[in-house]
């Protein structure tokens, strides 16, 4: 475990604990507490990464490999956006309000658990105690779509543990030890690896399910639906991606994916990769409503990070850490963005919406911005992490790969335009008609992230940089 | 050998309260005290590992599903009890049990002994998982917390709701 930022872990749960006994008699302190905690972890990280002498520097003295870091930074960073969301969205009588932000907190310092884990067995505790604390905040209104969802989340991401934890046990019998350290070692000599990759495979399968990637989706929609409005924005932001995406790109690296070792489970990743692309891509066209639309996005979106993962090329783990970091910041406008729209119109059924756009300006720019970027529109952060893995497709022969996956980025921009034109162009309907802005304190967390999407795109060569250090440091 | 035998009775014992309890949580309780039983008795004949694994996953992380599951259960299906008729069976299934046991416990612990000794010898458990998996601590406590928090979070909204 990398113990430079283990306070990242310590400190959120600990506010955690601490938020129901301050909060007892004072619920408000419950939302001061939840977003000075996750503040406070994020000041501390930029004074990490951003000094002027560390980014003149190269990045050089980043502590451990450099993507813990950046992983802990975005969790803290949409966890940040949710809670201050939600501070002014969580209706004042909620009875439960102070568990809702003891479970982000908690979730928080479990994904924080899973980044700096340099052990299978200690990932797989703190992927239950993400899958525990989702299926808790799934449910946060007790809406029978919210219970639907988690139900599913339920029965499918459990089953997902148990093979986890099958391919933990044939790691440790064949390999003798759960360190990446020593798979890296193992994979990296030239001993058959035939039952190391069995095991591997298994692990694999069970995180594939927790990513939601296809034909392991059916989940995923229900879940992000029903969910309650700003949890739907933490779960496809970051909570999916860290529980299953992080564990896929990391044994990536570890199985050296990219010299061989594990062909076959690379080709099997990059299937998969693609059909997701596709299957997300092609549903998402279909949906009336919003927040199912999003999730079936997210689909496609991760599908692109699985895709350079299965890859697993230097250049391609770049596209694909650039790519979560840009799904968390995209995906979260659009999911707060559709929370903002249900509190104004009450709906967020697509047939029943229109004309947004001169009631609600902030939210539809910021919509606009975050799609653009989603559907890999230059100069915005998207348009990069996108042409570095279709780029790592490309030189690595596999052009058929390369030309679908920009194929299907014109048909997310396709289906994102129908959503603009549907939601906030044309004539107001009467579910429009009464539907003003929100308060400045909700549409705060999407105008940062669009401010980040844009800044991130047009300093570009800074993140490249930071993006090359790590993937020199995770594969070599 | 009476330590082995006294862990493997009691965690016969508590897995027969599992079974017979009337309340979910009870049993959930139970089945989380058999595996810190085994745990035990897994230490004790030299597979640290396992003892480990048994006492994170079975003691720790199940339990907490189940008691997060059983907050979720609407209490108004304890108005419709379950027949127990076939419980009344188990003090004679619990003899038959007992005297199997007094024959065959003492030669199987024998056994397990001799390839105790071939293993390594372990050191006292709290050392043992402190040295091995300090980082699963951590997410044991995380999953406390959030087991506690799960039930925080759904037991207010049931009360509103009644």
């Amino acid at each position: 475990m990398d113990k430079g930022l283990l306070s990242y872990i310590l400190i959120p749960l600990l506010s955690a604990i601490i938020i129901p006994f301050a909060a007892r008699n004072r619920p408000r302190l419950a939302d001061l507490l939840a977003n000075a905690t996750l503040v406070a972890g994020l000041a501390n990280l930029a004074w990490l990464a951003l000094r002027p002498s560390v980014i003149s520097g190269g990045f050089a003295d980043i502590p451990g490999d450099g993507l813990s870091l950046l992983l802990v930074a975005t969790v803290y960073l949409v966890a940040l956006c949710v809670t201050f969301f939600s501070a002014w969205f969580v209706k004042e009588g909620m009875p439960n309000r102070q568990a809702y932000y003891s479970l982000i907190l908690v979730s928080v310092a479990a994904m924080c658990g899973v980044i700096t884990t340099s052990d299978f067995f200690t990932l797989y505790v703190f992927v239950e105690v993400l899958a525990v604390t989702s299926f808790a905040l799934i449910t946060t209104d007790e809406s029978a779509g919210g219970i639907e969802g988690a139900l599913k989340y339920f029965f499918l991401t459990f089953p997902a543990s148990a093979l986890i934890i099958a391919g933990i046990a044939v790691l440790m019998i064949t390999l003798g030890s759960l360190s990446y350290e020593n798979l890296h070692i193992f994979m990296s000599s030239d001993i058959p690896s035939g039952p190391i990759t069995f095991g591997v495979a298994l692990m694999l399968l069970g995180f594939v399910i927790k990513s939601g990637v296809v034909p392991f989706h059916t989940w995923t929609p229900d879940a992000y639906q029903g969910a309650y409005a700003p949890v739907s924005a933490y779960l496809a932001g970051i909570v999916t991606k860290i529980s299953g995406v992080y564990a896929i790109i990391r044994i990536a690296t570890l199985m050296r994916f990219f010299d061989g070792r594990a062909q076959a489970l690379s080709g099997i990743l990059m299937f998969l990769g693609m059909l997701s692309i596709a299957v997300g891509a092609l549903a998402a066209l279909r949906q009336k409503d919003l927040k199912r639309m999003l999730a079936f996005s997210s689909i496609s979106q991760l599908g692109y990070i699985v895709l350079a993962a299965g890859l697993g090329t230097p250049l391609a783990i770049m596209g694909a850490i650039f790519h979560l970091f840009n799904h968390a910041t995209f995906k979260t406008v659009l999911f707060l963005n559709s929370a903002s729209i249900e509190k104004s119109s009450g709906t967020t059924d697509m047939d029943k919406l229109g004309g947004l756009e001169h009631s609600m300006p902030w939210t539809s720019w910021t919509s606009i911005v975050a799609l653009l970027s989603t559907a890999g529109v230059p100069p915005l952060s998207g348009f990069w992490s996108k042409l570095l893995i279709i780029l790592a497709l490309w030189e690595s022969g596999l052009k058929v790969y390369a030309i679908l996956a920009l194929l299907f980025s014109i048909v997310t921009l396709a289906y994102f335009m129908m959503m603009q034109k549907k939601v906030f162009f044309g004539k107001k309907t009467p579910a429009s008609e009464n539907s003003p802005e929100v308060s400045a304190p909700l549409l705060a967390p999407a105008v940062l992230m669009s401010a980040l999407i844009v800044a991130l795109g047009l300093l570009f060569p800074y993140f490249f940089s930071y993006v090359r250090m790590v993937a020199e440091r995770i594969i070599l | 050998m009476i330590y082995h035998t006294l862990l493997f009775a009691l965690a016969v014992v508590f897995a027969a309260w599992a079974v017979m309890s009337r309340s979910l949580l009870i049993s959930a309780m139970m089945l989380a005290l058999v595996s810190v039983c085994v745990s035990l008795i897994f230490f004790n004949f030299g597979a640290p590992v396992a003892a480990v694994f048994e006492l994170s996953v079975c003691a720790g992380l199940i339990t907490v599903l189940f008691i997060g599951a059983v907050s979720l259960i609407r209490t108004d299906e304890e108005a419709h009890p379950e027949n127990r008729v076939r419980f009344y069976a188990l003090p004679l299934a619990g003899a038959i049990f007992a005297i199997a046991a007094w024959f065959y416990l003492p030669g199987f612990f024998n056994e397990l002994s001799s390839w105790a000794r071939i293993g390594r010898g372990g050191g006292d458990i709290g050392l043992e998982l402190w040295d091995m998996r300090r980082p699963d601590l951590l997410g044991q406590l995380a999953m406390l917390a959030a087991g506690v928090f799960v039930v925080k979070s759904v037991f207010p909204r049931r009360a509103k709701g009644k």
